[in-house]
């Protein structure tokens, strides 16, 4: 089992997977079936082409930069300006950084890495007006979706890493594994993009954190030293 | 297969100015390195650079968004044979209905608030043709009434899916009804973003009643806010020359689509406010890279915002910013070892000279037409 590793930047992203009519939302993670696109898009697949190779891929995605929701209020005219269609408004990821792995085999997963690098059709991070921050792919590794995402240093911004603890609790929203207890599911597992009968299954989902090295922040201190800052990672929760 | 990958870079300052609003009035923001940036949706500026086509590529490469497709084609069918003129909406609405384009029920709605007589057909969304595409149909609906044969779906369907135009092969174009004719965009536009940090400022107006001036009244006719910012913006824009290519089925319209879009991308600008603010602005600088690796949008230059002092000496937002992006393209091109191909540039003046060793220095026309060249070039047709 290997894994590939995207990072996904950029000032803007959108990872919708109910959007109808003319709110389009986003997630608050990149989605299965819009990382795989991506993929798909990089080998230069057609929407209408099978997906075959891809579908039996794992995933997981970890949140190492929530970033901020955006709302996008947008008009449509036509060219003359006469007609004005309905109203909509279009949400956005700005700021966030995602890490997203997909898991596989290594052989399918190298020329994936190698699509992504010399991508057939330009990417986009779930929407077309929002171009990726490169490097996208940071390469194959091996090991589990579970293991590389608690292994890969934090991806936030310098000024974030620099601030930061030498370890941080991230969120991940992993595949369910077979006879997980707590899931939720998701609507973005890509069966076709075939834009006359697009189709998505659910996904079952858990989403736990993990902890990730992060080689640019402080070492940690300990609590209650004098003058020292308290920078164990704080979670009320632990209390409850 | 070797790849043309078009990277557009702009620099361009506007002055106060509110050429993108939000629902409450605001010039649009979103946040990158964790402040607040000025934001122009690209949705607003692909507009611009449509509105700029028409002033510069003939009628017949383009193409028309619009609902009243069936007045569209109506009039077409008219202009072609004017004895058909009392009968061409009904054979518009035939043409359209037998295409599959215009679903039956939206077909059969007439248009708000406007006699019986006039009966065109409206689809229920912009629907994207191009001038040669409504021709083509409009044709047909001739031909069929004048031999008295049935239209054919699928032959119709061919028509609106052949001789594209720039526009459409640019930016797309989605049919709700008939996927099957959809265009995938050739051109990515991305948000620009300011390279800084602003904040919307709050414009407080009075405006003056002219008779009350005679009464010697006091107070104000209406009181009033506007908000705006001003900026330095990133631009950045991507062609797949390839799907443009493939898309457009010549070598010669590539180079033309390509080049049209140059111009009209550097040199337009939404229209938002223009009036009040007077902010029609040219770039301060232009950066065009070929590359046939992959595109790359150089935003990251900009994720730490730029600041108008530098270690306490007075620089300016553009000549900081021109540095940051010199810096950033050398240290990502060197990084992932994939230079560009072949890079123009074009600045105004001293400020953004820190970009001039990164291409070829040309004013925008030589630029747009050195860029046309080696298009051709690559494409296998001699300029």
């Amino acid at each position: 089992m290997s894994v590939l590793l995207l990072r996904l930047a950029g000032p803007l992203q959108a990872w919708g997977s109910t959007s109808r009519f003319t709110q389009r939302h986003t997630e608050i993670a990149p989605t299965k079936s819009g990382v795989i696109g991506l993929l798909a898009a990089a080998r230069g697949q057609r929407r209408t082409d099978p997906l075959t190779e891809l579908l039996g891929l794992g995933f997981g995605v970890r949140i190492d930069q929530p970033g901020q929701i955006l709302r996008d209020f947008q008009v449509a005219r036509s060219l003359d300006g006469r007609d004005s269609m309905p109203l909509t408004n279009r949400y956005y990821l700005s700021d966030a950084v995602f890490l997203a792995a997909i898991g596989g085999d290594s052989e399918l997963l190298d020329g994936l890495h190698e699509a992504v690098r010399r991508p057939q059709f330009p990417l986009y991070l779930g929407r077309r007006s929002c171009p990726p921050v490169v490097p996208v792919t940071l390469g194959v590794r091996p090991g589990t979706v579970a293991e590389v995402l608690s292994d890969v240093p934090w991806q936030a911004a310098k000024r974030l890493r620099e601030r930061g603890p030498s370890t941080v609790r991230l969120e991940v929203l992993l595949d369910a594994p077979p006879g997980a207890e707590v899931t939720e599911t998701l609507q973005d597992e890509p069966v076709s993009f075939d834009p006359a009968h697009r189709q998505y299954g659910w996904r079952a989902v858990v989403r736990t954190r993990v902890l990730a090295p992060n080689p640019d922040g402080r070492p940690p201190v300990a609590a209650g030293v004098p003058g020292g800052i308290a920078l164990a990672d704080h979670d009320p929760l632990t209390w409850l | 297969m070797s790849r043309t990958i078009l990277d557009v870079h702009i620099l361009h300052t506007v002055p106060p100015s509110n050429i993108n609003r939000d629902d409450s009035g605001s010039p649009k923001t979103a946040t990158y390195g964790g402040v607040r940036r000025a934001r122009v949706s690209s949705q607003s500026w692909k507009r611009a650079v449509r509105l700029a086509f028409r002033r510069t590529l003939d009628d017949s490469q383009l193409g028309e968004r619009t609902k009243r497709i069936g007045e569209a084609i109506a009039a077409r069918i008219a202009d072609l044979d004017p004895e058909l003129k009392d009968r061409a909406s009904a054979l518009a609405a035939d043409v359209l209905k037998a295409s599959g384009l215009v679903k039956k029920e939206a077909a059969a709605k007439k248009s708000k608030g406007e006699a019986a007589a006039n009966s065109d057909v409206e689809s229920g969304y912009l629907m994207f043709l191009s001038h040669r595409q409504q021709e083509n149909l409009a044709r047909a609906a001739i031909d069929a009434e004048r031999t008295g044969e049935k239209l054919d779906t699928k032959q119709l369907q061919k028509l609106a899916d052949t001789d594209h135009s720039i526009d459409i092969a640019m930016f797309g174009r989605m049919l709700a009804d008939v996927p099957d004719l959809n265009v995938d965009a050739a051109v990515q536009v991305a948000h620009a973003l300011s390279v800084h940090a602003v904040d919307n400022e709050f414009d407080y107006y009075t405006a003056v009643d002219d008779r009350k001036l005679d009464n010697q009244e006091t107070g104000a006719g209406m009181i009033g806010t506007i908000e705006f910012n001003s900026a330095t913006l990133y631009r950045y824009a991507t062609i797949d020359v390839d799907r443009l290519h493939e898309t457009l089925g010549d070598a010669d319209a590539t180079r033309e689509a390509v080049t049209a879009f140059l111009k009209a991308f550097a040199t337009s600008m939404p229209s938002g406010k223009q009036n009040t603010f007077a902010n029609g602005t040219r770039p301060d600088a232009v950066m065009v890279r070929l590359r046939d690796t992959q595109s790359v949008n150089l935003v990251g230059a900009f994720e730490e915002p730029v600041r108008e002092r530098q270690l306490g000496e007075r620089s300016g937002m553009v000549a900081e910013a021109a540095r940051k992006l010199a810096d950033y393209t050398t240290e990502i091109e060197k990084t992932y070892g994939d230079p560009a191909v072949a890079a123009w540039i074009t600045h105004v003046g001293s400020r953004t000279a820190a970009l001039a060793p990164l291409g070829e220095v040309l004013p925008l026309p030589d630029l747009v037409s050195a860029v046309g060249t080696t298009v051709a070039g690559r494409l296998g047709t001699p300029a």
